[in-house]
């Protein structure tokens, strides 16, 4: 099925390579924010730490975020993902429902039923996403139009802090502590969410566990298809990003590159790429064997080489490394779109978005359909 | 499977994946295995409705061992709940690492089983199947249900009316199919996979007669007109009639596959373990068979029953082909069967083999301890190259499990008769593990704990977000032995350090082990240990848990674990420390040169120059210069010779193992089991800037060859000379005519046959003392070369030193060797070994890595001016390396690679 219509990101990365924002969390970092700052009014009575729930700050210190949100615009990202990364019910539970296993309870399918049923998860969830989505739209829209380039705002689709594939269970490797429905339908209500709050583009990223990412795939299916997005022709792009180990493997469900290219290719999505994992260094063959099988754009936004808290910046690499890195994969003609994730500020995006100026993108076939 | 060319060159070949990819090979036939379908297997039909889906779980392994490419899974049967059986079982196979590679088809009739099972795929499956049997509607539903979770189906060539038994009637129904697919519901061609039904022949009804042609045909239809569609089929069902008589349908199998795959059939439904090979096929049975499939007579079916009877009473109709390969790993040791499980996730044999392992060392726990663990630990090595990958470790912790299982019962009983002996039992060890508070990340520490408890023990995992009273509290209350945390981010790290330093208040004696994405070993080290007194540990990743965890608790092992913990992280800690030095840019470090007035009567002139080889050097002679104090450390006992004889801890020891190694060196001796040999030379040179040249002869005119030496940087106070070896060269400049010394010695010919021989005779002791003696031997031949190479210079005649102030190096003169702290680059071996044409005159190598071989050997070069003198070049800086690297002609990057530990710089950064 052929789109009538190509999108404008689509366009650009014909011409150019886009880049994409950095890091929301390690950046959240450089502020200094104290756990009062994330509770604000809101959140004060919560019995659990919230300091690392860092998209709360897009409720509690939207200032913040739309700070972070306009340096990576200014450093020239032309996308900025959504502080959404665990704006779901079942991540959220997390800091906000006591873990059972205190109590030498365990987590399970009627644990996470619970979490999935539970109001007002569902509605914080809802608030952070729509509202997260609402201040990337207008710092982009705003930076857009000041610059008369076009910016885009990604929904960000994280992983979860659980696994369909692994099984925590000594005694039972077939024992999950969720199900696949359940992440489904956490997955789409933040799809909703994200779509009320007026994003362009929808990123299932940091996939570790393909399982999770097909329950959000099929969320987004099923999302455009029962809203009626499909009928009328307003289905948003999707962009796929896997965060994988030493051999190219998805790290926790250990799938390797083309075989996770052949499970989420249905889609058609936008792009497909790299991100997280072990930073750029050891993603060259990945990201070339990605490039060779898949007939899409190649995104990669790698951490800043892997954490080092004896490091200035907490990571290895700095913005010319990242610089570098970026520089040989587009020089291989790997990427259509760059960026960062942990580790990466500003700086290192507008090193990358230096380096990677008047470089040409990778070549992309128009025409897939054969003959 | 012959090949055929069912795939034109333009036609897309079909992509499947479950954890690897699995991508359709021109004319190579997919097997598409069959046992773990409850309808074409009863064992596994059987297993499931018992609820042993362990046993099961063998099956699919067994399928993919014989060659499947495909696994058809179908649970659709009256006494099973569908749903629930595929769930459990696809969860459990992707809990199989080998089987997991593979793509999966569910088959059901049922579209809620399809639904379950494709919930379960990570990756891109197969669903069998969907069909217009209730119409366009619901086809159009199954098939857009399909695309949503990504797979490729088949497609039944069925319609409202029923099923598509000729020619005709296959052919019209795919084609409808595949125009509602292509045009309308937007399925990639290629991921259409039609079955046109393979019908029962022979059956004696005159209109089922030509039911193999008609698939074969439709086949070839299908190919040629609806564009990369692929054909599949259930196979088994063309012999239905004969069933009982396996001899018969094994070929019927084979000889109908032959035709159709030529007509470009391209998967089919097997038992692909039981199949023939078409050539192989008794020739009269083959042309029976022949003439019923491709319908060739009509007394055609008569002829094969009367064939297959005659067969089945001669006893041939129940012939099986053996489904196994021999297993050829079976063939090893008890060790290696053992690492072979568990690297591999086997549990088949781990009972006989772990049953086999303790009957051989005795107890239970030796097992454990021993070859068990030795297989986990060849896991994490794969595991930590990028060779193996999480689930894989996981399931080698499983078949561990499973050992333990089988060694727990013999544990018990050892338990119950040491206490009855009054004997202190150590229990199962306990530890808690959480994730710190302020972090949500699970997973791993999951892994972790999966690993750890299939290792015999007990995990408390108090999951996430745990604060540090918590924890504590809960090791106190369940008396753990360790407290293990685990963090992802960043803010963890801080958490950690709280922790630690809260079990140092709260005086806890227990280890702490440190994980997650974030940590490392350097900050455990630097930023956690120091606040907390007992072993703080951090541990890289599942697969090494269970060594750590083992040491800590081991009786015998804990000790020395904690040694030498301690000392690598101090030793971090150090590095961590220790600011980048502040270094003094080459040119002036060069400026600030060994300070030597040259004077041409400290340049004595040496009796001859050029090279000079010794042969079969005498071993008695040798002894007299031997050094016997690092003979001890082999031993492990410290101490220096002589005063070690004497010592009052280990003297006795030591005395016995200087009687022992001297009447080995008698016997090595006396029957010349090893052999010394040598090569040296002497040469005119000078040096030239850090370089030193060697001269051809003594006009100098002629470069022979060429050492690259390399200079101190460090800027220490008190303005200390920034040396170089190539200091203690006249430099070209003085017009001095001064000289150089190169050596290269063994004492290692025949080594290895004499070690080897020791080893036959299970004689470690003296394999290990023969060695040890070599190498002191070699030690001694580089010590009694360089007394004679003084005298030949000339300023060594006048020395009058006991053995005891040669290896206290009292004399004039120093032989520096290659890779050694004063010329740290092992590459300058190379010109010594071409200088000395050392290979041709000694038979000793140099490795790839510039190692010499055989090992107890010793090269070097000497220096003999009085100012010359040992030094350690420490840290250089980037532009030492850049003009270095140029005056050697490698990269920087070799450079860096050689001389790693001497860069002031990270080369990475």
């Amino acid at each position: 099925m052929t789109r009538a219509y190509q999108h404008p990101l689509a366009k650009i990365l014909e011409s150019r390579i886009a880049i994409i924002d950095g890091a929301m969390g390690t950046t959240i970092r450089t502020y200094g924010m104290k756990e009062t700052d994330i509770r604000g009014e809101r959140f004060k009575n919560s019995t659990k730490d919230l300091l690392n729930n860092g998209d709360l700050f897009s409720l509690t210190q939207p200032k913040l975020i739309g700070d972070i949100h306009r340096r990576f615009l200014e450093a020239g990202a032309d996308i900025i993902e959504t502080n959404t990364f665990g704006a779901t019910s079942i991540t959220q539970s997390e800091f906000f429902v006591e873990d059972p296993r205190e109590q030498g309870g365990r987590k399970d399918p009627e644990f996470y039923q619970k979490v999935i049923e539970n109001s007002s998860l569902n509605n914080l969830a809802w608030e952070i996403n729509e509202q997260s989505a609402q201040q990337c739209r207008e710092w982009a829209d705003r930076v857009g139009s000041a610059t008369g380039r076009q910016r885009f705002v990604a929904g960000s689709i994280g992983p979860l802090t659980v696994s369909l594939s692994n099984s925590p269970d000594a005694d039972d490797a077939g024992f999950r502590v969720v199900t696949f429905d359940q992440v489904r339908t956490a997955y789409e209500h933040q799809v909703r969410a994200l779509i009320a709050g007026g994003v362009d583009l929808l990123l299932v990223e940091t996939i570790f566990d393909s399982l999770n990412a097909k329950a959000a795939l099929v969320a987004i299916r099923e999302v455009f298809d029962e809203d009626g997005l499909a009928a009328s022709h307003k289905e948003l792009p999707v962009m796929i990003s896997a965060a994988v180990g030493r051999g190219g493997e998805t790290l926790i469900s250990a799938q390797t590159t083309e075989a996770f290219w052949n499970a989420v290719r249905h889609v058609k999505p936008l792009s497909v790429g790299l991100n997280c994992s072990l930073g750029p260094d050891l993603m060259y063959p990945f990201l070339s064997e990605l490039s060779e099988k898949a007939d899409v754009a190649i995104s990669c936004y790698p951490n800043a080489g892997l954490p080092n808290p004896l490091s200035e910046t907490g990571f290895n690499l700095g913005p010319a490394d990242m610089a570098r890195f970026l520089g040989d994969f587009a020089s291989g003609g790997l990427i259509n779109i760059a960026g960062g994730c942990c580790g990466n500020t500003p700086e290192h995006i507008a090193a990358i978005a230096k380096a990677l100026e008047g470089r040409p993108p990778r070549k992309l076939e128009r025409n897939e359909v054969a003959a | 499977m012959s090949a055929a060319e069912s795939l034109p060159e333009e036609t897309k070949p079909l992509r499947l994946s479950g954890s690897q990819p699995f991508t359709q090979q021109p004319g190579v036939f997919i097997m598409i295995g069959e046992r773990t379908n409850v309808a074409g297997s009863p064992k596994f039909a059987r297993l499931i409705k018992e609820g042993k889906y362990e046993e099961a779980v063998s099956v699919a392994r067994q399928q993919i061992e014989n060659g499947a490419n495909v696994l058809d899974i179908c649970m659709d049967e009256g006494m099973i709940d569908g749903v629930a059986a595929m769930t459990r079982y696809l969860q459990l196979l992707a809990s199989e690492p080998e089987v997991a590679k593979a793509p999966f088809m569910v088959d059901s009739s049922k579209w809620e089983v399809i639904e379950a099972g494709l919930k379960c795929l990570q990756g891109k499956g197969i669903v069998n199947s969907i069909s217009l049997k209730e119409g366009e509607r619901k086809f159009r539903e199954n098939a857009a249900k399909v695309l949503k979770y990504g797979a490729a189906a088949v497609v039944m060539a069925f319609d409202e009316q029923g099923q598509a038994a000729t020619y005709d009637e296959k052919i019209r129904i795919c084609e409808r199919a595949y125009r509602i697919l292509v045009d309308e519901v937007g399925f990639l061609p290629e991921d259409i996979i039609f079955d046109p039904n393979i019908l029962t022949v022979a059956t004696g009804m005159e209109e089922h007669n030509n039911y193999a042609l008609d698939f074969i045909n439709a086949t070839r239809w299908i190919k040629a007109n609806l564009p990369h569609a692929k054909v599949s089929g259930g196979v088994s069902n063309i012999s239905f009639s004969f069933r009982g008589n396996n001899k018969v349908r094994e070929a019927m199998h084979s000889a109908f596959l032959y035709h159709a795959i030529a007509a470009g059939m391209d998967m089919g439904i097997v038992n692909a373990g039981m199949l023939e090979v078409y050539e192989e096929i008794e020739p009269e049975l083959k042309v029976l068979v022949e003439d019923v499939l491709l319908n060739r007579r009509p007394d055609a079916t008569e002829r094969l029953v009367e064939h297959g009877e005659a067969l089945k009473a001669a006893g041939a109709g129940d012939v099986v082909t053996s489904e196994k390969k021999t297993e050829e790993w079976r063939n090893g040791t008890v060790e290696e069967r053992l690492s072979y499980a568990l690297v591999k996730g086997i549990d088949t044999h781990i009972d006989t083999d772990t049953e086999e392992a303790r009957a051989k060392l005795g107890r239970p726990l030796l097992v454990i301890e021993g070859p068990l663990m030795a297989g986990m630990s060849v896991v994490g090595d794969l595991f930590g190259a990028g060779k193996m990958f999480l689930p894989q470790v996981v399931k080698s912790a499983r078949v561990m499990k499973k050992a333990v299982a089988y060694l727990t019962p013999f544990m018990e009983i050892e338990k119950a008769e040491m206490e009855a002996a009054g004997l202190v039992v150590k229990a199962q060890g306990k530890i808690v593990l959480a994730t710190v508070k302020g972090d949500v990340h699970d997973i791993g520490k999951n892994i972790v704990g999966v690993v750890l408890a299939c290792n015999n023990y007990e995990v408390i995992d108090m999951g996430v977000m745990v604060p540090a009273e918590k924890i504590l509290e809960r090791a106190r209350t369940e008396n753990a032995d360790m407290i293990g945390l685990s963090g992802l981010i960043t803010p963890s790290l801080d958490e950690m350090v709280h922790v630690a330093k809260e079990m140092e208040r709260q005086g806890f004696k227990l280890p702490l082990l440190i994980g997650g994405a974030t940590t490392s070993r350097a900050h455990t080290a630097v930023k956690i240990a120091p606040f907390y007194s007992e072993p703080v540990v951090h541990v890289l990743d599942a697969s090494r848990a269970v060594p750590v965890t083992t040491s800590l608790l081991s009786d015998d092992g804990k000790a020395e674990f904690v040694a030498k913990h301690r000392a690598d992280y101090e030793a971090l800690r150090k590095a961590h420390s220790a600011p980048r030095q502040k270094l003094v840019p080459i040119e002036e470090a060069r400026a600030r040169r060994t300070p030597i007035a040259w004077r041409i009567e400290d340049l004595p002139a040496p009796a001859f120059t050029g090279i000079r080889v010794l042969d079969n050097f005498p071993l008695a002679t040798l002894r007299e210069y031997i050094d016997w104090s690092p003979l001890f450390h082999t031993w492990g006992l410290k101490g220096v010779y002589p005063r070690i004889l004497e010592h009052e801890g280990h003297g006795a020891q030591a005395r016995q193992i200087f009687t022992e190694a001297n009447a080995l060196l008698d016997t090595i001796i006396e029957k010349n089991l090893i052999a010394a040999r040598g090569v040296y030379g002497l040469f005119p040179a000078n040096s030239v800037g850090d370089d030193v040249e060697l001269y051809t002869d003594e006009t100098r005119a002629k470069t022979l060859e060429r050492f690259h030496f390399l200079r101190q940087q460090a800027n220490r106070e008190g303005r200390e000379p920034c040396r170089s070896l190539a200091d203690f060269i006249a430099p070209q400049e003085t017009g001095l005519p001064d000289h150089i010394g190169a050596f290269a010695v063994t004492s290692g010919i025949g080594l290895k046959e004499l070690c080897d021989r020791f080893r036959a005779e299970n004689d470690d002791y003296n394999a290990i003392m023969a060695e040890a003696l070599a190498d002191r031997l070699a030690e001694a031949f580089a010590e009694c070369l360089h007394k004679r190479v003084r005298n030949e210079w000339g300023y060594g005649c006048a020395e009058n030193l006991s053995p005891a102030e040669l290896i206290q190096e009292k004399y004039r003169g120093i032989r520096p060797a290659p890779g050694y702290p004063a010329c740290p680059d092992h590459t300058e071996k190379g010109q010594l070994w071409r200088l000395l044409d050392v290979q041709e005159n000694t038979g000793m190598l140099l490795t790839e890595s510039f190692a010499m071989w055989p090992g107890s050997s010793v090269s070097g070069l000497y220096f003999a001016h009085p100012e010359s003198r040992y030094f350690s070049l420490g840290k250089i800086g980037h532009d030492q390396v850049a003009d270095y690297q140029e005056r050697k002609g490698m990269s920087v990057t070799e450079v860096e690679r050689w001389l790693g530990p001497n860069l002031n710089y990270d080369p990475a950064a």
